[in-house]
């Protein structure tokens, strides 16, 4: 075996903790730079990860194998494939970006910066581990550093949103779990073996019936992850009582677990159940989609405006992965990514006003385009992004969902189509009443603009948002060959057929009309 | 004599030697509290060793004995066996034992002489929890689990001067020898059906249900099932639990840990041997009676310790929703044995550990623990909330602890037996368990001492060898999530014979 590349990415992070940890407690200014250099690494290996990745293979590369646990069927198993390594990317860069961004926290900086470390170990882990009982172990360990953060860090209605936030996730994880062990268990009766393993666990054969229940304890865990519409009452309170670096790796990574998982388990795992209720998935998906826009419109609350944005743009990914064509799960997967980059930069400046004026309320701004231009233009930027204006990476993404979308289902999608409209209404509408117009408090008339550190700290998701939306053919290379093989197993596995234009000609997505 | 193997009945000599020496040391030879420290400590960690010394040689022993698998031997009545079960549960028990008499070294202090009287009781329960575990016959089963419940009764009402200890001890000795009749009634109904109150030998029950086969178990069935009821009641199993919260409210702190952690490991032994051994024959009629224990006992356990204000009546009800989750792994029969074993093993360690925390905030002779005494705890003792937390986030089952381990390996157990719908239940509330695991945490860690007025703001006085104890627990708990291989070979050996 090589050098364990992928395990270096979990194993950094907890060092670079242990390394935190070990600061004197009276040095309390070290925190936040040893904090971010030890992140950095972790960065590096994800950027050598990218290059290095082989476009055009839809297997896992780099992958690692450990048995664990002879008698359960336990083993360290890792590897990444074009959906995970973009996540993994985008996770190693959020995390530096989000703790240089943690200037404000002033009380247990040293458990803060720890709790980041061992989340992003966490999250890292869940994107690589090939084991189910070791994504699940990752997939819970996310839970106490994220309750932390929002509880101990949080605003002022912290405790019930980080109770709140725990309780749903660990209700849906739980049912994952039963899933996870009933599974293993099967595969002990076919393959005379109890294995854990994701590449095994794809040649088990299942009823229907198990099939169908399986994908419902999967998928209502990632359900709630997502969170898809109606298990998503969870995620304004959380999103909008964390911190800023909570909210960021909330809506940047943390919701990506569940689409994630949907992508990678349940399609996979269940592609029979997956076809028969497609139909309803997507159903919630365009329900979440519109109702999420119609609820920010009307939010007062910056913060929750962008929590409920959310919702509405997880759906467009939910709709995209179960559209089951090409372009939708493409469009999905690619908008994963665009969705954690663009939220995660609305956060980030949201933060930054925050901390100026220690208001979030829409109606205590007016006019601060004024005093802080460079700061209004990065935020309309921003706000554009994440509306799917053409050039920036999130019309892409919505494009394709919306594309592939129309093969399968095309009237969700005629209507999940008005959300990219409702997103520029409300993004827009915000941005005219925080920013346009004559400064109408007098205490914003001394708000300063960014700093060197602050703009250092959203320069790079404005470059890659720029750079996405003009040249997504890397990112695209690299998720079309997995999410083609995921499609023909989905074929081979069932009576279903992936729907398609009939013709490849200037598609981004070359091998679209290659399928049967 | 040669029928005798004194290595067997070693850990019992020398803890009843130990209870005779303290008490002598302390009426006759005047000796203080370190000789009874010495004498105490020494006798359970003797035992311990014994244990050990049990564990690596069963299979010499056995073959003294003729013993054999099959219960086939030239002893036609055997009182007690020494397998590797047995052995397991003694070095649990002990080691749980030791702890736990540490963690109460502040009340025996603050006893006078009558700590001579504490430490005697301890080891007698400590003897009588053995005992219950090796018992190769059901009379000597039930001798055992007198020994250590009368024992407890007794620790329970130690804080005379204080009604609430004297009202839970009167509790718990009243419910518990109802309890204790119960079971022995049981054991009556299953001499009448079987002819034999021994489980092992060639006249014992587990070779009755070779012999022969039962066309109408209805009284051997009413017999296990009163048993199941005694026993059920010993480890706070719903519906048997009402006794539990009271109980360990009412008691001192210091002498809950063993009357939670203690009795809980010897029940569920003393129980899987009677099911799986001495009635296996009856299986599929006791799984289903054990699966609605178990979901009788999540369901309630969980729903009740949601709405305590009381840490020590929070974690009984938590108890009782783990005697469900470890029921769980016996709906599996023998083979679910090793998962109950690490579930058991691990949460007594944690359950000593919250016990110890819960001592050091609210004092060792304290029947209270509110809330709000831990208010603030993370800035007043960071080593002490931390620990804690350690311990709830565990029975919470999250993973990277023992916790979540022993959840897989019971849920496990179950989902082999074909009880997914128990498994469902319990990841639920497993679940919804995170709530008031999590409602302390909250309370040590978000919330500052200063908002509730009256309560204790100053650390509390942090008693050195209880430090020790967390710590061990501590690393226990952490170890055991992140390795835990080394007990899971362990308990897939420690079954019965």
């Amino acid at each position: 075996m090589d050098f364990p590349i992928l395990a270096s990415l979990v194993i950094l992070p907890v060092a670079g903790a242990a390394i935190v940890a070990m600061l004197p407690r009276n040095r309390t200014e070290l925190f936040l730079p040893v904090a971010v250099l030890v992140s950095l690494p972790t960065l590096a290996v994800a950027g050598y990860l990218l290059f290095s990745f082989e476009t055009g293979e839809a297997g896992f590369q780099f992958t690692e194998r450990v048995l664990w646990y002879e008698p359960w069927g336990l083993s360290w198993n890792m590897g990444v494939d074009g959906i995970s390594i973009l996540l993994v990317a985008l996770t190693a860069l959020l995390f530096p970006i989000s703790i240089l961004a943690s200037a404000s926290i002033t009380k247990n900086v040293k458990l803060y910066m720890v709790s980041m470390l061992i989340l992003e170990a966490g999250l890292l882990g869940v994107f690589l581990a090939l084991d189910l009982v070791l994504f699940f172990v990752f997939f819970e360990i996310t839970l106490i550093p994220m309750y932390l953060l929002i509880g101990m860090w949080g605003s002022a209605n912290r405790v019930y949103a980080a109770i709140k936030f725990v309780i749903y996730t660990a209700l849906g994880s739980g049912l994952m779990l039963a899933g996870i062990i009933a599974l293993g268990i099967m595969a002990g009766d076919q393959f005379g073996g109890i294995t854990f393993d994701y590449m095994a666990l794809l040649d088990l054969e299942l009823s229907s019936n198990a099939e169908l229940w399986l994908f419902l304890a999967f998928g209502i865990a990632f359900a709630i992850k997502v969170p898809l519409f109606p298990f998503h009452t969870w995620l304004p309170d959380a999103h909008t009582e964390a911190p800023t670096a909570g909210s960021v790796l909330l809506a940047g990574v943390l919701l990506k677990l569940g689409t994630y998982g949907f992508v990678r388990f349940n399609l996979t795992l269940f592609p029979a159940a997956s076809v028969d209720l497609a139909p309803w998935l997507v159903t919630l998906a365009v329900i979440g989609i519109v109702y999420g826009a119609l609820v920010a419109i009307v939010q007062p609350d910056v913060k929750r405006l962008i929590a409920y944005s959310s919702v509405s743009h997880l759906g467009f990914i939910v709709l995209g992965t179960f559209a089951l064509t090409m372009q939708g799960l493409q469009g999905g997967v690619i908008q994963m990514v665009n969705h954690g980059l663009t939220t995660g930069a609305l956060f980030l400046l949201v933060g930054m006003l925050y901390d100026r004026r220690h208001t979030r309320e829409i109606s205590d701004y007016g006019g601060i385009a004024k005093v802080m231009p460079i700061f209004a233009g990065v935020f309309l930027f921003s706000a554009f992004a994440s509306a799917g204006l053409p050039g920036l990476n999130g019309f892409i993404g919505e494009f394709m969902v919306l594309l592939g979308g129309y093969l399968s289902f095309p009237v969700h999608s005629i209507i999940a189509a008005s959300g990219v409209v409702l997103a520029a209404i409300y993004l827009l509408w915000a941005y005219e009443r925080v920013f346009t117009g004559p400064v109408t408090k007098a205490e914003n008339e001394k708000l300063f603009d960014l700093n060197l550190r602050e703009i250092a700290i959203v320069a790079p998701l404005v470059v890659l948002i720029i750079y996405l939306g003009v040249n997504p053919k890397p990112a695209l290379d690299r998720i079309e060959p997995s999410v083609e093989a995921i499609l023909e197993r989905i074929e081979t596995n069932t009576d279903y057929d992936v729907p398609d234009f009939g013709y490849t000609a200037e598609l981004p997505v070359e091998a679209a009309g290659e399928e049967e | 004599m040669e029928n005798i193997s004194f290595l067997s009945v070693a850990p019992e000599v020398v803890l009843l030697i130990g209870a005779v020496l303290v008490l002598m040391a302390e009426v006759t030879l005047k000796l203080g509290r370190r000789a009874w420290a010495l004498l105490g400590g020494g006798a359970t960690v003797a035992a311990f060793g014994f244990s050990i010394l049990q564990w690596l040689r069963v299979d010499e022993v056995m073959g003294q004995l003729n013993f054999s698998a099959r219960g086939v031997t030239a002893l036609r009545l055997p009182m007690v066996v020494m397998d590797h079960m047995s052995a397991f549960a003694g070095m649990l028990i002990f080691a749980v034992a030791v702890l736990a008499l540490t963690s109460a070294w502040p009340l025996v202090s603050s006893l006078g002489s009558r700590g001579a009287e504490f430490v005697a009781l301890f080891l007698l329960a400590v003897a009588g929890l053995h005992m219950m575990t090796m018992a190769s016959n059901l009379i000597l089963l039930f001798i055992g689990l007198e020994t250590a419940s009368i024992s407890l009764y007794v620790v329970a009402g130690f804080t005379r001067d204080q009604a609430r200890s004297d009202e839970s001890a009167l509790k718990y000795f009243l419910l518990g020898s109802f309890a204790s009749a119960i079971f022995l009634y049981g054991v009556a109904l299953s001499f009448a059906s079987t002819g034999s109150t021994s489980i092992y030998g060639a006249g014992g029950i587990q070779a009755f249900f070779q012999a022969n086969v039962i066309l109408e178990p209805g009284i051997a069935l009413i017999g296990v099932a009163l048993m199941m009821v005694g026993i059920g009641f010993k480890v706070s199993a719903a519906p048997f639990h009402q006794w539990a919260p009271d109980v360990y409210q009412g008691a001192p702190a210091a002498a809950v840990p063993m009357m939670s952690a203690g009795v809980k490991i010897a029940g569920f032994a003393a129980l899987a041997r009677i099911l799986t051994v001495a009635f296996p024959a009856l299986q599929d009629d006791w799984t289903t009676a054990v699966a609605l224990l178990a979901a009788i006992s999540v369901v309630v356990g969980t729903l009740f310790a949601i709405a305590q204000s009381d840490v020590k009546r929070m974690l009984a009800y938590s108890g009782v929703a783990h005697a469900g989750f470890i029921l769980m792994a016996l709906v599996g029969g023998r083979a679910g044995i090793p998962g109950m074993w690490f579930y058991v093993g691990t949460y007594a360690f944690q359950l000593v550990g919250a016990f110890t925390v819960v001592t050091l905030v609210t004092g060792s002779r304290a029947d209270r623990a509110p809330f709000d005494a831990f208010r603030g705890l993370g800035q007043r003792a960071p080593f002490l909330a931390g620990m804690m937390a350690l311990f709830l986030i565990a029975m919470g089952g999250i993973p990277a602890t023992a916790g979540f381990v022993g959840k897989l390996s019971v849920f496990g157990a179950a989902v082999d037996a074909g009880y997914l719908w128990l498994v469902i239940l319990g990841v639920v509330m497993a679940s919804a368990g995170l709530f008031f695991y999590l409602r302390l945490v909250v309370v040590m860690f978000f919330q500052d001492a200063a908002e509730a007025p009256g309560t204790a703001t100053a650390p509390p006085e942090l008693h050195a060898p209880s430090r020790v104890v967390l710590a061990i627990a501590g690393a226990i708990t952490l170890v055991l999530g992140l390795v835990p291989w080394p007990l899971l070979n362990l308990v897939g050996d420690a079954l019965p014979l």
